[in-house]
């Protein structure tokens, strides 16, 4: 995997759009929870506020994973972008012919999903730690909800492998991204309130996007839940839903690459 | 002599259309090995084929004796349809993907950047490349690492009257090393003057194959006139060893199975006529092809 990832990083290291979109993420991640953290930008309006959202342990964990949760969209599209490049440019055609199998040019593409998660839950765990301690709050309470960082993992791998699917079927940016844009924001959402409101079910919170965006759904404390009367899917079930999904993924864009033509 | 490549009964289908239809045949190690065929007649899709570029539908293939096909194709250097490159980055940075794909160490860049003469635009990004540029980085890039076998999808295209003759020549000097090379076209001229093997497809047909020199044997044709036209050609219609006779402006076009000049001379000159033209014309590799191409496909 390593030489595989070698060679990933030599196609992606003068492509100015990763660059772009990687920095943009950056930025835009420390902004908003720098703002949040500050109260400057209250989601919620004051309600939240007043009901303790806050930037100090342990509860910094639920905002910045909620954070990061809302801009992975856009390092989804990056994953889009440079799959679709592959067949744009049919470099997956000649990474083959250069002596690649098929199997490690599938690989290849998923070790780009997997080490971009990694680092993505990387930050977010710096980010917690930074803002949390920035709060004044101790360290030794740090511990506390900190697998929300591993639900970061839990959601990246879930986006961007599904994602990296969409892309091996489709081969198009413009289509894919479209179509990954108005299924995760659009579809689901529709489907899940369908779901919720017209059939009283929260099966909806098991749907593909959906599973893993409960994990760091925007944080209430357990009071206003109660006041609101939402009994939300437990945490344990939508990260068996979350990893089944990638699973599913990875099972179709195996067949997929390695089945088909290219 | 060891085959470099040898392919069995490989058939494929896009949908309805039949691609390849059970083609088989090998190719020796060593040779320059020409795939020809008429647009459509599946060279591609056979190269694709055995490239893993495309899944057979029944047949196999093996290359080099049966080494497993990635290994193989790290000894393979090969451009198939289009020069395939990361469109934002320079000839090296391509280069050095591909030669760590086939292990080949990126030292070798700059010798086949020259070899080329693409050196001096070594650092200039793929997508500022003309046609015929992009065209030479890629067969650059099917040389790095000084492979064993050379796969070469249409090499001359896009390229100038210099850069063909610049291919051609390579692909000579590259034979003289024992390069087995592999390349389909439709340019008749092109495989004549540098294949010593060929096969000839045709509708996912494998027409026939084999050395150049017993595939496309140049049958001579002979060309005739005289004072009286009908005479001439009655008298040669009769005459042992003359297979054919065609009358074509104002001279008589003959094939003929080992019979010289001069007994067709004497002949005429026997039965009272006296001929005022008599000579010896090639027949065309076009001609041979389109004769074979035309006829009715073997399966």
């Amino acid at each position: 995997m390593f030489s595989l990832l070698q060679i990933e990083w030599l196609k992606i290291k003068r492509y100015r759009t990763f660059w772009v979109l990687t920095g943009i993420f950056i930025v835009f991640i420390l902004g908003w929870n720098w703002l949040m953290s500050a109260g400057v930008l209250t989601p919620g309006g004051n309600a939240a506020k007043m009901l303790g959202m806050n930037f100090t342990f342990p509860d910094v964990w639920f905002h910045v994973g909620h954070n990061t949760k809302l801009f992975s969209g856009l390092m989804s599209i990056l994953v889009i972008i440079l799959t679709t490049n592959e067949y744009q440019f049919r470099t997956n055609r000649q990474n083959v012919i250069d002596g690649w199998q098929r199997t490690q040019f599938f690989h290849a593409q998923w070790s780009i999903v997997f080490v971009l998660s990694l680092l993505i839950t990387l930050y977010t765990l710096i980010l917690g730690l930074f803002f949390g301690l920035l709060n004044g709050s101790p360290l030794s309470a740090a511990g506390t909800n900190i697998q929300m960082v591993g639900y970061v993992f839990l959601l990246c791998m879930n986006y961007f492998g599904l994602a990296l699917t969409l892309s091996f079927l489709l081969k198009r940016s413009g289509m894919t991204i479209v179509i990954f844009l108005c299924y995760g924001y659009i579809a689901e959402t529709m489907i899940t309130n369908i779901l919720r409101f017209k059939f009283d079910t929260r099966m909806g919170d098991l749907l593909p996007m959906e599973s893993a965006a409960n994990l760091l759904a925007f944080h209430l404390p357990d009071m206003a839940k109660q006041m609101m009367g939402l009994q939300p899917t437990s945490a344990s079930t939508l990260c068996i839903a979350s990893v089944c999904w990638t699973v599913v993924y990875y099972i179709i864009s195996r067949i997929k690459v390695l089945k088909s033509d290219w | 002599m060891s085959s470099a490549l040898v392919i069995e009964n490989i058939s494929k289908s896009y949908g309805p259309i039949k691609a390849l239809q059970g083609v088989s045949f090998s190719v020796p190690e060593g040779s320059v090995f020409g795939i020809l065929g008429p647009n459509g007649s599946g060279k591609t899709t056979l190269l694709a084929t055995v490239l893993d570029i495309l899944v057979a539908d029944a047949g196999s293939y093996s290359w080099l004796g049966g080494l497993p096909p990635h290994d193989a194709r790290k000894k393979i250097g090969a451009l198939l349809e289009t020069p395939n490159f990361y469109h934002y980055m320079s000839a090296m940075d391509n280069l050095a993907i591909t030669a760590a794909i086939r292990q080949a160490g990126s030292a070798d860049r700059e010798r086949v950047l020259k070899t080329v003469g693409l050196y001096e635009r070594k650092d200039s990004k793929f997508q500022t490349y003309s046609l015929g540029m992009k065209q030479r980085l890629a067969i650059g890039a099917a040389l790095l690492g000084n492979p064993r076998i050379l796969v070469l999808d249409e090499p001359t295209n896009g390229l100038d009257p210099n850069g063909i003759a610049e291919i051609r020549q390579l692909v000579r000097d590259l034979s003289k090393q024992g390069i087995t090379i592999i390349i389909a076209s439709h340019l008749l001229d092109e495989v004549e003057k540098v294949c010593t093997h060929v096969a000839i497809l045709k509708k996912g047909n494998r027409l026939v194959s084999g050395p150049v020199n017993e595939v496309l044997i140049n049958e001579d044709l002979v060309e005739v006139a005289a004072g009286d036209m009908s005479a001439l050609q009655r008298t040669l219609q009769q005459m042992p060893g003359v297979k054919t006779v065609t009358a074509a402006d104002q001279i008589l076009q003959l094939t003929v199975d080992a019979v010289t000049t001069q007994a067709i001379n004497d002949h005429c000159f026997r039965n009272g006529i006296t001929l005022s033209h008599l000579t010896v014309k090639k027949k065309s590799l076009e001609t041979k092809f389109m004769e074979l191409t035309n006829e009715p496909s073997k399966n």
